[in-house]
């Protein structure tokens, strides 16, 4: 018998969404019922119009805020010809179009009278270099004016490989820096399961935090150790998760690792209002679920251990390692390689570690287009760099 | 056993026994058995009923190992190889990038020495299903072995068959699609007809070649297939050593400095190698 795929993926109202438009930016927006989402010169429409869509979709914004499915032909049929650059010279008088009639055609683009084709048709047709191209150089020129001109946008799922490709190259202070192939490597050595139980650290505003919880299911946790009161993992609301989802995730303040919790005293007072009794359960349940947390730590033999922190990696190690069980990993990330130093010197000349490895990701993305197949032009230099480990069993 | 924890050695228990990052080997446990190499005997019935995790000393006392859980990384470190196979970078990467997750459903072709399915199964496990296929019939029936042996038969079905004669035998039924096979853009079809209708479906392909991206990429083209990228992952390794580093006054006064290995370096080398018999 088949396993029945699970629920289908329809961008869901109130829900985050990636919207990457043409010129390759991207910005994370909220699909909220009765808004406008705006994208700046590409045009604005109504959120409502994406609510029950699927992702992947090229639309074309119109004129009334609607949207449009655009299909975009990937490849053209560009081949090699006769034709080369040695006659063609850098000159501004090529295009025909004055300044002033192209930002007419801008205006008119932006009020919907006129499409972002008609606009590269245009130009094409008014630039005496461009019939001397090469079909290669006429594709990548229409290609660049399309990423200026159209109108269009495809909404994107906020998966973790997508939010950290989004923050990686727009904000990547924000995650500390990691690129989606350390990021992967962190969640395959430290072999999170849906059952796992896994001890982490996350001063990554909660990049690792999402990733770890996207990959635990019913019966798993991800128990989050954090500076100061409240955690900061900022992300965890672009991930859509659900509640269920959100349930699995505790967290600990560090200043309460070693926290004996008091019992729960407090009396509601003699002639209670609404106010009183509300706001006494919910202490109970905060109280309740910190007691929780505290005991799920203690209790000790904890599936994996995953730290990405701004604080000395080695004291964190040598905090948290004990609650770690036997033949577990440890996965370290740092976005540089010094503080992972020292504690691989530590992990290396402590009998109680196995299999210390010290790794940093390369990826390296292509263009694969027909005739026109190489690496991008540029890369990233760096995305961090991964300290694991395994733990032995603890004596008894 | 691949697809979540146990603590305590049983008998039946798969488990790797672990000498040095380049030498571990499988076992399964069973009463009176015995594994043996250059470091000493290990009798089975020492194993069990220690934490996994624990040092195994052989039955003679001069050598010893580790005992391991087995995980889908350690298991891409030790599978017998019958065909090439995917490392952890390729293997995390892809999983990434496929957004697979507990509960999703998985087409991979060809399944090979079954490196990635391991690493696919324990990702997916408990609610996903993993659908494998391998054209070799001596391969399938070794991986089909595995998974039974590694208690993964709920959630990875193997059929020996081969996809680009006769598709995958599938509708709309699989997230993401994985292709290791010498002409994937002949998958690329049944590729199609296989992922799920109703929502996005991924499709990967793994190549050594050039030739065969820039095939799969246009057929894939053809297809309809969107968003089509391309990259290379790899993971370097960081050897640390502490070494040390004297002032050049010590040599300018004329003392004799020895360059001589630290002690970390020492008993790093020392731990490393157990004691091996004379």
């Amino acid at each position: 018998m088949d396993a029945v795929p699970a629920n289908p993926a329809a961008i869901a109202a109130g829900s985050s969404v990636i919207i990457r438009m043409p010129s390759s930016n991207a910005k994370i927006v909220c699909v909220k019922p009765g808004t406008t989402i705006s994208l700046g010169k590409f045009g604005s429409f109504r959120a409502d119009e994406l609510i029950g869509t699927a992702f992947g979709h090229t639309y074309e914004i119109e004129k009334d805020g609607s949207i449009r499915p655009h299909r975009q032909p990937a490849f053209d049929s560009a081949d090699i010809t006769e034709a080369n650059n040695r006659e063609i010279v850098d000159d501004p008088n090529a295009q025909k179009l004055t300044f002033e009639e192209i930002e007419a055609l801008k205006t008119r683009s932006l009020a919907g009278d006129v499409t972002a084709q008609e606009i590269i048709t245009s130009l094409t047709e008014n630039n005496e270099a461009f019939a001397k191209k090469t079909e290669f150089s006429k594709s990548k020129y229409i290609r660049r004016k399309e990423r200026k001109f159209m109108k269009s946008f495809v909404p994107l799922e906020t998966t973790v490989y997508n939010v950290c490709d989004h923050f990686f190259q727009f904000n990547p202070a924000k995650i500390r820096c990691i690129r989606t192939d350390t990021l992967s490597q962190v969640l395959g050595l430290a072999n999170v399961y849906a059952k796992a139980r896994v001890l982490a650290v996350d001063d990554g505003q909660g990049m690792l935090i999402s990733a770890l919880l996207s990959r635990i299911a019913d019966g798993g946790a991800v128990l989050g150790i954090h500076d100061g009161d409240v955690h900061n993992y900022d992300l965890l609301r672009h991930m859509n998760f659900s509640a269920d989802c959100k349930e699995r995730l505790r967290t600990l303040p560090w200043s309460k690792l070693h926290y004996q919790m008091e019992p729960f005293t407090e009396v509601l007072p003699e002639d209670p209002v609404e106010q009183d009794v509300v706001g006494r359960e919910r202490r109970l349940r905060g109280h309740t679920r910190m007691s929780g947390t505290i005991d799920m730590l203690n209790h000790g033999g904890l599936d994996a251990l995953v730290v990405s922190t701004n604080y000395n990696p080695t004291t964190v190690l040598k905090r948290l390692v004990p609650y770690l069980g036997g033949s577990r990993m440890l996965v370290v990330y740092d976005q540089y390689k010094e503080p992972l130093v020292e504690a691989y010197a530590w992990l290396r000349g402590s009998p109680d570690f196995l299999n210390v490895q010290l790794s940093e990701g390369w990826l390296r993305e292509y263009q694969v287009l027909p005739g026109r197949t190489h690496p991008q032009m540029s890369t990233s230099g760096g995305g961090g760099f991964i300290l694991s480990a395994i733990r032995l069993a603890p004596a008894a | 056993m691949f697809h979540e924890y146990k603590d305590v050695v049983g008998c039946g228990d798969q488990a790797v026994v672990y000498f040095t990052p380049e030498c571990m080997y499988p076992i399964t446990i069973a009463a009176g058995d015995e594994f043996n190499n250059k470091y000493g005997n290990f009798r089975h019935d020492s194993m069990v009923g220690l934490k996994y995790g624990s040092k195994i000393v052989s039955h003679d006392g001069r050598g010893f190992a580790f005992l391991l859980h087995p995980t889908p990384a350690l298991w891409t470190q030790i599978v017998p190889h019958r065909t090439q196979i995917l490392y952890l970078p390729d293997i995390s990467f892809i999983s990434l990038y496929l957004d697979l997750k507990p509960g999703k459903v998985v087409i991979e072709s060809g399944t090979g020495s079954g490196s990635f399915s391991h690493s696919i199964a324990r990702t997916i496990a408990p609610s996903g299903h993993l659908y494998t296929f391998e054209y070799h019939e001596h391969r399938a029936a070794t991986a089909q072995r595995e998974f039974r042996e590694h208690s993964l038969e709920s959630m990875v079905t193997i059929e020996h068959r081969d996809v680009v004669a006769s598709g995958f035998g599938k509708t709309g039924i699989a997230d993401a699609v994985f292709l290791d096979l010498p002409a994937p853009w002949d998958a690329v079809s049944a590729a199609k007809e296989a992922l799920r209708k109703d929502a996005m479906g991924r499709i990967c392909t793994f190549s050594p070649c050039i030739e065969q991206v820039q095939r799969t990429v246009l057929a894939l083209d053809e297809h309809g297939f969107s968003d089509i990228r391309m990259f290379e992952c790899l993971a370097k390794g960081h050897e640390i050593r502490e070494v040390p580093l004297p002032d050049i006054d010590e040599a300018i006064g004329g003392h004799k400095v020895n360059f001589r290995v630290s002690k970390y370096e020492k008993k790093r080398k020392r731990d490393a190698e157990p004691t091996t018999t004379a």
